[in-house]
């Protein structure tokens, strides 16, 4: 027994001492700073106010927002129990590469005279390209299939958004990033190491990917927080605002299925799902049919199951009504 | 009291803890262990005896250098299976640099190796034989080649019957014989002579024989993975001559075998193999010296039967390793091959699959069944190396290896895939670090997929965006 509570806790202290970690202490004192600057300048307020409105009790302290502390020691708990048994990114990166072996499309080896830092580089931008738009295409996925939905509720059911809300997910849908990590680094991994060799790097600072502590350190806890940090509208056409994703969690159903990506906008732009960030105050959440969604942590575990389940068995007693997301 | 008594009093206690530290728990030299056999009366002091695996030990070495420069198959044979005649010690030999103390294999033990080999069949080698007929057949073969070296079929005899002799003969012996059964409680018990008219145990005795087998210097323990390689390999004569005495004596001062091996590891700093075997060899003698010639408790029993396993598994995990790392040269000697046909090249890649095979096949010898697993070992390796049918070394045409023998005893051939092959040195790889645990990894192809996935870290944070 002692020895689980100290994977488990391990594991919750790396959550927030790992650069590697999204909710690493380093980005949120750097979530904070902008924050703060941003309040102060575009609100014209003092700094003391600017502080008062982040911390606003009414959004940490809410009930949403004790879910979301709920949700994440459960979900840490249950992580790291299944960890062992997880597939990983070396199975995968080791199957494909073994069946690299025997295509002849693309010899083994065929680019490794290349240079370190342009082997680098390609594998660093490749690998950062390919998993924003993995984690686009999952979400978009999340949202477009009904029995997926059921689970992704569990990340809109959140009506205060914290930077705690980032983790807010079903144990099934964190399985399926999982298994979408797993396969874009296995993939990514087993072909640049076919190409160009066992030298393929990782551009890193500090042992974080450039890319990653880049989007973090610039505030990408802020997505998940009251903060309505907006870009010009030129930048939003590339990257995501934390704004934009603010809408992505509005309950006005002008703004369902918007917004998907994560650090890029292109995927969002080519697939028609592009809405720029507004001056709107937003509410967050599911839509008023779904009130008992949140009823409990319980259900909000459970209920997925059933709905999920119902939908994939067409086993539907009474159509959906009101202002669900119908699809 | 005064200051300086009490500053004293620190120094002491410091002195002694560090000398307790360099110490350990106590021995770390292999002998001398007193004699404890009951109602002994001769002039005997030590009990540790090994020297007929010591000669086996020579002969081996010998054998290996005999195929090596086509001594002629009846000379090479005497280092098989013994002869009455001198055998001169072909290495180590004495040189300036590194003396050693004997020249003649007989001097030391008048023995043989084909008495101890395995007899339990070896389904990775053609022709369905026990491991003791194959290295027979592959001793045979070896004469008929110039140097062992027989490039048609991608052959280097030299490092099959060296490699294979070191597991089917010496690990097999101590694994699946003085560390197996001889543990038993009726057998070669503590409160008897090994055998009749001798000075030590019967315990004691079967446990040395086991740490012949294992090859190391009976001073290894207290030495560096690197000052235990160059003693192996003749380069450190100052760390192998224990006693002083201006010679290495080859019955305790020097490194053979698989003992070699483990340094060879451990000298990548990741594994201990060496110091963990040889010491669990010491520890295990040391409870059997203290039982003092009564028959062993059964708790007794239980820590020298904790200690062999250690020894065995630690021994195993060695020989994996080897098959790691020579899965990985093969890969890496094909990858230079597949772009175009280089006799060099080739040799190289002839005598690392021979390494491999040899090192694979003595996965087979222990006590215990590998099962599925040897199958698959086998699976992958097959019987030969991937070679040219137009000419060997040009693995670009016509591609086959060896998959059999036909009546007449020659090889046959099935055709072969290059691609195929490296992936299953690949595979093998891959399974000798699922099965076996290898942690020092020599010449790890997959190294690059670990290392980038290790960067990349794991995406179990599950952050929904
Ligand atoms: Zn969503
Ligand atoms: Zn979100």
């Amino acid at each position: 027994m002692p020895e689980i509570i100290e994977l488990i806790f391990s594991d919750l202290s790396a959550q927030f001492l790992s650069p590697r970690k999204r909710l690493f202490v380093g980005y949120l004192a750097c979530a904070f700073c902008i924050a703060v600057l941003w309040v102060c300048v575009v609100n014209r307020t003092s700094l003391k106010t600017a502080i008062a409105m982040i911390f606003a009790p009414a959004i940490w302290l809410s009930r949403s927002s004790l879910f979301d502390v709920i949700c994440f020691l459960i979900n840490r708990l249950l992580f790291s129990l299944l960890r062992p048994v997880l597939l990983t990114q070396i199975t995968v990166a080791t199957l494909v590469y073994q069946l690299l072996h025997l295509q002849v499309l693309m010899p083994i080896g065929a680019l490794e005279h290349v240079n370190y830092w342009i082997a680098a580089a390609t594998f660093t931008v490749f690998y950062f390209i390919f998993d924003d738009f993995s984690r686009f295409g999952v979400h978009y996925l999340m949202h477009r299939v009904p029995a997926l939905w059921e689970f992704h509720k569990f990340h809109h059911s959140a009506e205060t958004l914290t930077p705690l809300t980032v983790t807010r997910t079903h144990p099934i849908e964190g399985l399926m990033f999982l298994i979408r990590t797993a396969a874009v680094q296995g993939l990514t991994i087993a072909l640049f190491v076919g190409l160009f060799g066992s030298k393929v790097d990782l551009i890193t600072i500090y042992g974080v990917s450039i890319f990653g502590l880049i989007f973090h350190s610039l505030g990408s806890n802020l997505r998940h927080s009251h903060i309505a940090i907006r870009y010009p509208a030129a930048l939003e056409q590339i990257f995501i605002s934390p704004a934009q994703h603010q809408l992505h969690h509005s309950r006005d159903p002008r703004h369902y299925d918007r917004n998907f990506g994560v650090v890029l906008s292109i995927w969002d732009q080519l697939l028609g799902s592009f809405h720029p960030s507004t001056d709107e105050e937003i509410s967050y959440g599911l839509g008023p049919a779904e009130a008992g969604f949140t009823k409990s942590v319980w259900s909000m575990y459970w209920l997925p199951f059933v709905a999920s389940f119902r939908r994939l068995t067409r086993f539907r007693p009474r159509p959906p009504k009101g202002f669900e997301r119908l699809r | 009291m005064s200051k300086l008594t009490i500053l004293a009093g620190f120094v002491l206690v410091g002195l002694m803890s560090t000398s307790a530290m360099a110490d350990g728990h106590g021995n770390h030299v292999y002998g001398p262990f007193p004699v404890t056999l009951k109602g002994y009366s001769g002039d005997k002091t030590n009990s540790v005896s090994y020297s007929g695996q010591v000669g086996r030990q020579l002969l081996h070495n010998s054998l290996k250098k005999a195929i090596g420069k086509n001594a002629g198959l009846d000379t090479i044979n005497s280092y098989f299976n013994g002869s009455d005649e001198e055998l001169p010690i072909l290495d180590p030999v004495s040189s300036e640099k590194f003396m050693v103390d004997h020249s003649n294999v007989n001097d030391i033990s008048k023995t043989n190796l084909s008495g101890k080999a395995y007899k339990g069949d070896i389904s990775g080698w053609p022709g369905g034989m026990s491991g003791k007929e194959v290295l027979a057949s592959m001793i045979a073969r070896s004469s008929e080649v110039d140097g062992g070296y027989d490039a048609t079929h991608g052959y280097d005899y030299a490092q099959l019957v060296s490699k294979f002799a070191m597991g089917g003969i010496f690990y097999h012996q101590a694994c699946d014989n003085y560390l197996d059964e001889k543990l038993e409680a009726n057998n070669k018990p503590n409160n008897k002579p090994y055998k009749d008219g001798a000075y030590y145990t019967g315990k004691e005795h079967s446990w040395d024989e086991a740490f012949g087998y294992w090859g190391a210097a009976a001073h290894g323990a207290t030495l560096s993975p690197e000052q235990n390689y160059n003693i192996a390999k003749k380069k450190d004569m100052v760390s192998a001559d224990a006693n002083s005495d201006g010679v290495v004596n080859l019955k305790s001062e020097m490194n053979y075998a698989h003992a070699y091996y483990a340094s060879a590891f451990d000298k990548g700093g990741k594994t201990k193999y060496y110091k963990t075997i040889t010491q669990a060899f010491i520890d295990g003698r040391q409870v059997i010296a203290d039982a003092k010639g009564e028959a062993l408790s059964d708790a007794e029993r239980n820590t020298i039967m904790g200690k062999a396993r250690v020894i065995c598994s630690n021994w195993e995990k060695v020989i994996a390793e080897a098959v790691f790392k020579y899965a990985g040269s093969v890969y890496g000697d094909l990858e230079k091959l597949k772009g175009g046909g280089d006799a060099k090249a080739y040799r190289k890649y002839v005598k690392h699959w021979g390494e491999l095979k040899g090192f694979a096949l003595s996965l087979h010898t222990s006590h215990q069944n590998l099962g599925e697993l040897g199958r698959k070992i086998d699976g992958l390796i097959k019987f030969g190396p991937v070679v040219g049918g137009v000419s060997p070394s040009q693995i670009s045409m016509n591609t086959r290896r060896v998959d059999g023998v036909d009546e007449a005893g020659n090889f046959t051939f099935q055709d072969a895939s290059v691609d195929e092959y490296m992936l299953y040195m690949l595979r093998l790889q891959k399974l000798m670090e699922d099965e076996f645990g290898v942690v020092a990894k020599n010449n790890d192809k997959l190294a690059g997929i670990s290392n980038l996935a290790e960067k990349l870290g794991s995406g179990e944070s599950v952050e929904n965006d």
